[in-house]
């Protein structure tokens, strides 16, 4: 489906606005997607005349409009895209509820902003951050897991081994401020 | 592909072992079994599921295994490949809630690490390239959070996690993104179900974006009025913050569970006793016990645990018999397939076995 202002882009929005109360619906493509700019206006002016509706709508139809993404969009077969990467489209992942690859959130972004609201209500992500390359762990994890092994050294009666990993534990130990946590 | 030192676990050895989460520990007046905390993370650079080829599904097992091998919590992991077990070794796995039912079901390149205790584990090519899973025995959410999180620190290191800046860990399903994380507890509610308030507590539940699900988790049944109750957002909120919300909701409902008990007791005491000691004396004696029955009557004996009615069964007894009493175990352990009868009968015998062990003489009645 075209851009129902400029005509050659696809449309990847459902762009709907309320007019004397009556809800009417244009499918349009991201770069047309109105602002309130001028120039947004006149090709408002423009594709709401095709469809019937006057000069004097445009104000209300600016001040009204609700970008409406996601399902209505899909279903009405406005999304188009295909993730560059892995060749899923968004009615694909609707059908599966499941995204190909990485690159599908940003193919998708606007769409997935909108649905992740739906589902957490909330869209930014705000608990653990990326986790660097090379990132040394806790050390009171380190001293759990030395624990368990000593634990397990114990009990395969290997006391070399669980003599090496008690000292190495009491080393931690002083460092660490003492023993934190149980795994 | 790299072929990892990983220990080989004979089944009927795992069969008969029992894993950490099942000691009892920690168990919150005798409701809380364990509680779980599972990370959903992915390989920024590898397909997702939906899209994954078998070279993907081979690739991630392969970049999986080598950053096991250089972490300390699997280094001396078990690995299974799931498609060399029989079918009877991936449902084993699932009664020990080591995988999913989903990963035992489907075809492809998946697998499972898990450390000997069975606390942590790693799920591989289920509906995310990694599942991190920690389990511990009682109400430890935040303790199974802080071992989830230190083998998830650790793996990541050496494996690029797809991230985004807004949304944080990128997973299969929309529902998972963001923290990736999912902590429950799997927990023993008698009163509330014979009180018919489990649907209250469900819907309250509900409105708190807290899920009610089955034994097994996501899409089974509660069996013996065990429930497991989890998070279900994931995104904009900290993984600190979901941990303390389960546990506080958890103390509600031990509360709540608690006196609904004590209520019944209070009502109808004969019928109460009658109950837990009828079912305790079913346990100890039947000669033909079905998977269903038994964890309807083990469920009475907790009760009768929880109001101190029998003394002498402690929780990491009933917990380990609810395990090896499960089809598979009782298949693994004795060997060769066993028709539905020959398990039912075999589980009573296990069952008077482990009766009779426990101590002599009055057995704890108030």
């Amino acid at each position: 489906m075209k851009c129902e202002i400029c005509h050659k882009r696809d449309a990847t929005t459902a762009y709907t606005h309320i007019v004397d109360d009556v809800k009417k619906t244009l499918l349009l493509c991201a770069d047309c997607i109105p602002t309130e700019k001028k120039h947004d206006e006149e090709k408002l002016v423009g594709a709401a005349s095709a469809k019937g509706q006057t000069k004097q709508d445009v104000p209300t139809l600016i001040k009204k409009a609700k970008v409406e993404f996601a399902t209505s969009a899909a279903e009405s077969g406005a999304v188009a895209e295909k993730c560059a990467s892995c060749g899923m489209t968004y009615d694909q992942f609707k059908k599966a509820g499941r995204l190909g690859c990485q690159c599908c959130y940003e193919t998708f972004a606007v769409q997935l902003d909108r649905l992740l609201k739906r589902i957490h209500g909330a869209n930014k992500h705000c608990g653990k951050g990326r986790i660097a390359p090379g990132e040394i762990p806790a050390p009171t994890d380190d001293l759990d897991q030395l624990g368990q092994e000593l634990k397990d050294a114990v009990e395969r009666e290997d006391f070399e081994r669980a003599a090496q990993l008690r000292d190495q534990i009491r080393s931690m130990d002083a460092g660490a401020g003492g023993r934190a946590g149980e795994l | 592909m790299q072929v990892p030192e990983v220990e080989r676990v004979n089944f009927s050895e795992l069969a008969s072992n029992a894993a950490r989460w099942l000691s009892g520990e920690e168990d919150s007046e005798g409701m809380v079994v364990s509680c779980r905390a599972r990370l959903a993370r992915n390989i920024s650079t590898i397909s997702f599921a939906p899209k994954a080829t078998i070279d993907d599904q081979e690739l991630v097992i392969d970049r999986v295994l080598s950053a096991a091998q250089r972490s300390r919590h699997m280094r001396s992991a078990a690995f299974f490949k799931m498609n060399a077990l029989q079918a009877n070794e991936r449902r084993l796995l699932v009664e020990r809630h080591l995988i999913s039912p989903a990963l035992a079901e489907s075809k492809g390149q998946r697998g499972v690490l898990f450390s000997r205790d069975e606390a942590l584990s790693i799920m591989i090519n289920e509906e995310d390239h990694l599942r991190l899973q920690a389990i511990l025995p009682g109400l430890q959410s935040a303790a199974a959070w802080s071992a989830v999180n230190a083998l998830d620190n650790e793996l990541g290191t050496a494996l690029e996690y797809a991230h985004s800046d807004d949304w944080g860990f990128l997973t299969a399903c929309p529902t998972n993104v963001g923290t990736g994380l999912r902590v429950s507890v799997l927990i023993h509610l008698p009163a509330l179900v014979l009180t018919e308030d489990m649907e209250r507590v469900t819907r309250g539940l509900t409105q708190m974006t807290f899920a009610v699900r089955g034994f097994y988790g996501e899409g089974t049944n509660s069996i013996g009025n065990l429930f497991q109750i989890s998070n279900q957002s994931t995104l904009g909120v900290e993984e600190g913050e979901i941990v303390e919300k389960l546990t506080s909701i958890t103390q509600q409902i031990i509360a709540h569970e608690k006196d609904a008990q004590e209520a019944l007791l209070k009502e109808a005491p004969s019928q109460v006793e009658d109950k837990v000691w009828r079912a305790y004396g079913l346990l100890a004696h039947a000669r033909v016990l079905s998977s269903q029955e038994f964890m309807n009557l083990l469920s009475a004996v907790r009760l009768g645990r929880s109001l101190n009615l029998i003394k002498k069964i402690d929780s990491g007894f009933m917990n380990r018999l609810m395990i090896v009493t499960q089809p598979s175990h009782l298949q693994a352990e004795r060997g060769g397939d066993l028709t539905a009868e020959e398990r039912d009968m075999y589980r009573a015998e296990l069952v008077r076995e482990n009766f009779a062990h426990l101590p002599t003489g009055n057995a704890g009645a108030s």
